[in-house]
């Protein structure tokens, strides 16, 4: 499946590079943030706002893994590592996804749903027709 | 963006520039890495079950996420988690690039500090919203909130005591390989619990009260 | 139990034992409670006076306690499996025996051996025993002794850890047998479903009990998880890549990623369940908002993996032992790989099956079903390609095999009772049935406990220098086969009769007849646990009869056959370089496979600690401390375990250096040995002659 991943790897590199990385992550982390919290207090229809959180999210966390994390694509890397984080996230998905399945079912087949909202329909019944 | 050498495995990479370590560091690092992704999942059958109380059932009549959450509150959190989590980045390469133990240190006590504003923040939040009512035993969803939010506090917590840990064992026994290794474990668990608070601002908070 | 709590002593007052239970009202049940709680005493009594007579202290604590070798850890896991096996069966017993007396009737409803609140206690134990205090260790202790040696390895990634996870093990194991004689457990069922089990309804001790035994023994089973996984990626020989590994340690690499993702959600379930019960939270109250059907949720994203996470390891011994006893090579290795990866991915799919009668739609029912009935298949594979293993082989009828056969003919009937409830529709007729209890038992006893056994059988030898005998060995398979048939064949019966599981009482006297056969494959089931044990003990007595000290005993392919029985600490003089799959029998094959290397070097071994023992004994106070309300202890105990952690980070822990001379003159005595001794053919393997080196010009597999 993969390569051992115990070879000496000659550091072309500079602190320099790396900085950079932490650099770049932080600003567009900020951005993402940014982006976020703009959303909440604006005016756009609900769906649109949890989109846009949801989306800028995603792209944060990649951010962090890449740039904070140094988890990579590229094939220098052990893939041992990557394939632990893209299978977590795979069994997580089925995890969180299906317990949000299954709850919002279940929560669907219950009258708890009806008592907590108003009751004016049952009232529009009992009253005569205005004239 | 190109990290092809300092990226052999996730997090610090002690790569050439110490490779005695690096044989060491990798079993290690994955290791944690593994046992990391158990906590995410922890993470992230609560954040399924937040979901899942985030409803007028589960609300009970109580106080809900219009009544309860500080949005400024919660932006300076994230932006002190996010600084504590760059922060760190300056333990890794004073580990990385044999600095100074000294700066090591420095940097290690930013991040901590920086990391117990965020407690601080945190914890006042959460007092606050006690006085409005919004204990957990109040309802299911405030149950969920608390265990939620609190569980990484307490990680970040924790993640502040390693700190202390580190320090220490840096002054008693200077900065030899099994403390470089462990710093990496830890660099990881930082940067990490920076990423389930993206989660956490995002649909913890921000989501509900839009 | 008392409301107010004392400071020192918490909850804890004198009418907690059995024994004021016993005094207060003599019945049959407070005798059955009274006489546990003795066994219990006179067992440590017993064995504290037996360490101090034989001077056994010092050696306990020098050569096992502090080891952190994955081979004595391993053995030490067995060991407390079988010892919590007892009680299990044991309770087992006691419960086919009062279902046999609890035929009850209009004027006297509640009868038979035990009282009702005990029979719920009883078969809380058992379940909970079963799975996680001999299932679990069985099944990690035997992975902890092969693995590093099928690798190549000299041991675990990391052996301090795993010595930590055997404390945390233990300590669970403690809390569920203190509450045999402080308190009582909780009533309900292994599973411990809120709000059953939440403060309101059940404010005493019991749930309390297993809660913290599950969450501390949960830790101590997801390090192992990561240990495995890590060793398998990390530590594999050079030249083991991952198809050239034996199929045991496939299966435990689909174990290792099982744990990981699994035991993460009974921590969350037990965690808010513990929230609920000392903290007021609404996880899953009736009232605020709680979700009771959120506990089923979480609770079987976790249970539904475990089951396969102790069934698998079986598997991957059975893999083993149908190639090694048919002098065979395994047939369709890529498959067994695939259907192994398979079912453990699978396994996080089929959860919802546990509780299709919870009220959810249909579609949601349905595909949950459709996922359980598609989970099938690769065991079907995984069976076929045994047998084709075995097709045309030269099969020696050894205990692992008699355990094979039993296996094969009664797990598939579990299997298809399993498929039988994965339809949901069929499932509503008979949930929480018996028939249900005789399908986990039909998957569990012919799968786990004839893998588990057969394991023991075979590597045995390997650990301990001698052979278990065969005879022994045989007849206590054939008791645990007909224990298991009419212990739970008539369940499947009363099940479709319409008897509920878990009930202290019933008033059909149609049902019986099948109680009483059930009772009687109670009693078998005790004959076999004394054959079992009967058979170590005459072993033993054996050992220089039964001695191979050539250490192949059974022709076998892989890795760990390559060294000496007992094999030492160091597991090989050197890192082996594989060349292919079944190295050692390629090995054989190639001509002169004991020639030694030609030189030797010094050996780095993990060093002894006393860190697990004292993160054990710090747990198992924290559990007892949180369960009766002794909030100064649980303090203590915390400190302790993060004192010691902080401890240890300060500790610059050296390993110890195995010395080339040493190495050397042990491997030489070994390989002198080797010459010395006469092979044998495969035909003579169970008689004396066998001293384990093999015949090489027969086939190794």
């Amino acid at each position: 499946m993969t390569k051992p991943n115990t070879g000496e790897v000659n550091p072309k590199d500079t602190a320099a590079h790396e900085i950079r990385s932490y650099a770049t992550g932080f600003v567009i982390s900020l951005i993402l943030t940014i982006a976020a919290f703009a959303a909440v207090l604006s005016d756009l229809s609900p769906t649109l706002k949890i989109l846009i959180i949801c989306i800028a999210a995603l792209l944060q966390v990649t951010t962090h893994l890449r740039n904070f994390l140094h988890l990579s694509f590229s094939g220098n890397q052990s893939r041992e590592d990557l394939l632990l984080v893209l299978f977590s996230a795979s069994l997580l998905s089925i995890m969180a996804g299906g317990t949000i399945w299954i709850l919002s079912d279940l929560h669907g087949r219950m009258h708890g749903d009806q008592a907590a909202h108003a009751e004016p329909a049952e009232h529009s019944h009992n009253r005569a027709p205005e004239d | 963006m190109s990290n092809t050498d300092n990226s052999l495995y996730p997090g610090l990479n002690l790569t050439g520039v110490q490779s005695e370590a690096n044989e060491k560091a990798e079993t290690n690092v994955f290791g944690f890495w593994v046992f990391l992704m158990s906590d995410l999942i922890i993470f992230g059958i609560l954040f399924a079950t937040y979901a899942a109380y985030l409803n007028p059932v589960g609300l009970a009549g109580g106080p809900g996420p219009q009544e309860l959450f500080d949005i400024k509150s919660v932006a300076i959190q994230t932006g002190l988690l996010l600084l504590g989590g760059v922060a760190y980045g300056g333990v890794s390469l004073g580990v990385k690039y044999d600095s100074a133990a000294k700066k090591v240190m420095l940097w290690l006590a930013i991040s901590a500090i920086l990391g117990a504003g965020f407690v601080f923040f945190e914890v006042s939040d959460f007092i606050d919203q006690a006085h409005k009512g919004g204990i957990p035993q109040a309802s299911g969803w405030l149950s969920s909130y608390w265990t939620l939010v609190g569980l990484h506090g307490l990680h970040v917590s924790v993640g502040i005591l390693w700190i202390i840990a580190m320090i220490t064992q840096i002054k008693t026994r200077g900065l030899d390989d099994t403390v470089k290794i462990r710093l990496s474990m830890l660099g990881v668990f930082w940067h990490f619990l920076d990423l389930i608070w993206v989660g956490i601002f995002s649909l913890v908070f921000l989501v509900p009260l839009s | 139990m008392i409301q107010q709590t004392n400071p020192i002593f918490g909850r804890l007052d004198w009418s907690v034992t059995p024994y004021t239970d016993l005094l207060n009202k003599v019945t049959s049940s407070t005798i059955v409670g009274a006489g546990a709680a003795t066994v219990l005493v006179v067992g440590a009594i017993g064995a504290v006076a037996l360490l101090t007579w034989m001077r056994w202290w010092k050696p306990l604590f020098r050569d096992w306690l502090t080891s952190a070798d994955a081979k004595k850890i391993g053995i030490m896991y067995i060991v407390l499996a079988l010892v919590m096996m007892a009680r299990g069966i044991i309770e087992g017993f006691v419960m086919r025996a009062h279902q046999a007396t609890a035929l009850g009737t209009l004027a006297a409803p509640e009868s038979g051996l035990v009282a009702p609140d005990h029979f719920a206690q009883l078969f809380s134990t058992h379940g909970t025993i079963m799975i996680f205090f001999v299932a679990m260790p069985l099944l990690i202790g035997l992975i902890n002794f092969v693995l590093p040696q099928q690798l190549g390895a000299r041991d675990m990634a990391f052996p301090v850890l795993n010595q930590v996870s055997l404390g945390m093990t233990a300590a669970g194991a403690g809390l569920i047998m203190i509450s045999l004689l402080v308190g009582q457990f909780g009533t309900g069922g292994w599973t411990m479903y809120p709000p059953y089990t939440g403060i309101e309804y059940s404010p005493g001790e019991g749930v309390d009990y297993w809660l913290w035994a599950i969450m501390i023994s949960g830790i101590g089973s997801t390090l192992t998880g990561m240990n495995f996984a890590v060793t398998i990626f990390k530590k594999r020989a050079p030249g083991m890549h991952f198809m050239r590994m034996p199929l045991f340690c496939w299966t435990s690499l689909c174990v290792a990623i099982m744990l990981i993702y699994a035991m993460p959600a009974l921590t969350v379930s037990s965690t808010m369940l513990l929230l609920d019960r000392y903290a007021g939270f609404h996880f899953f109250t009736n009232a605020a908002g709680g979700n009771m059907m959120n506990y089923a949720n979480i609770f079987w994203m976790f249970g539904h993996p475990e089951v396969y996470i102790l069934v698998l390891p079986a598997f991957g011994v059975f893999s083993e032992i149908s190639s090694t006893f048919s002098g065979k090579k395994l047939y369709g290795y890529t498959s067994l790989v695939i259907a192994s990866m398979s079912i453990s991915v699978i396994s996080f799919t089929v959860w919802l099956h546990h509780f299709f009668t919870m009220g959810s739609s249909v579609p949601v029912n349905i595909a949950f079903g459709i996922a359980t009935m598609v989970i099938g298949i690769p065991t079907g594979v995984k069976i076929y390609d045994w047998m084709a293993t075995m097709w045309r082989g030269r099969i020696r009828v050894t205990t692992p095999i008699v355990y094979l056969v039993g296996f094969f003919m009664l797990f598939v009937i579990g299997g298809l009772s399993g498929i039988i409830l994965a339809n949901p529709s069929i499932d509503y007729q008979v949930h929480n049935s018996t028939f249900l209890v005789a399908h986990f038992h039909n998957v569990i006893i012919p799968g786990v406990l004839f893998g588990m056994l057969a394991g023991i059988h075979y590597w045995f030898p390997k650990a301990f220098g001698f052979r278990l005998s065969e005879t022994w060995g045989r007849l206590t398979a054939y008791l645990f086969i007909g224990g298991f048939l009419c212990t739970f064949m008539p369940l499947y019966v009363l099940g479709l009769m319409g008897m509920p599981r878990r009930s202290p009482t019933f008033q059909n006297p149609d049902f019986m007849p099948w109680m009483y056969i059930a009772a009687f494959g109670g009693v078998l089931m005790l004959a076999a646990l004394t054959s079992l044990t009967w058979t170590f003990w005459t072993s033993w007595r054996n050992r220089e009869r039964l001695a191979v000290p050539g250490g192949d005993p059974w022709n076998g392919a892989t890795l760990e056959w390559s060294s000496p029985a007992p094999v030492p600490e160091w597991n090989f003089p050197h890192i082996p370089v594989v060349t292919a799959r079944d190295d050692w029998g390629a090995t054989k094959r190639g001509g002169d496979p004991w020639r030694g290397p030609d030189e030797y070097v010094d050996i780095e071994m993990p060093a002894n600690t006393y860190f697990g023992v004292t993160l054990a004994g710090a747990a198992f106070l924290l559990g007892f401390a949180m369960t009766w309300h002794i909030w100064w202890l649980s303090i203590v105990s915390l400190f302790t375990i993060v004192a010691a952690l902080f401890w240890r980070g300060l500790q610059v822990v050296e390993p110890v250096i195995v010395p080339a001379e040493e190495v050397e003159r042990a491997d030489k005595q070994y390989r002198d040995r080797i010459a010395s001794l006469t092979p044998v053919r495969r035909v003579e393997e169970e008689t004396e002659h066998n001293r384990g080196v093999p015949d090489i010009t027969e086939f190794a597999g």
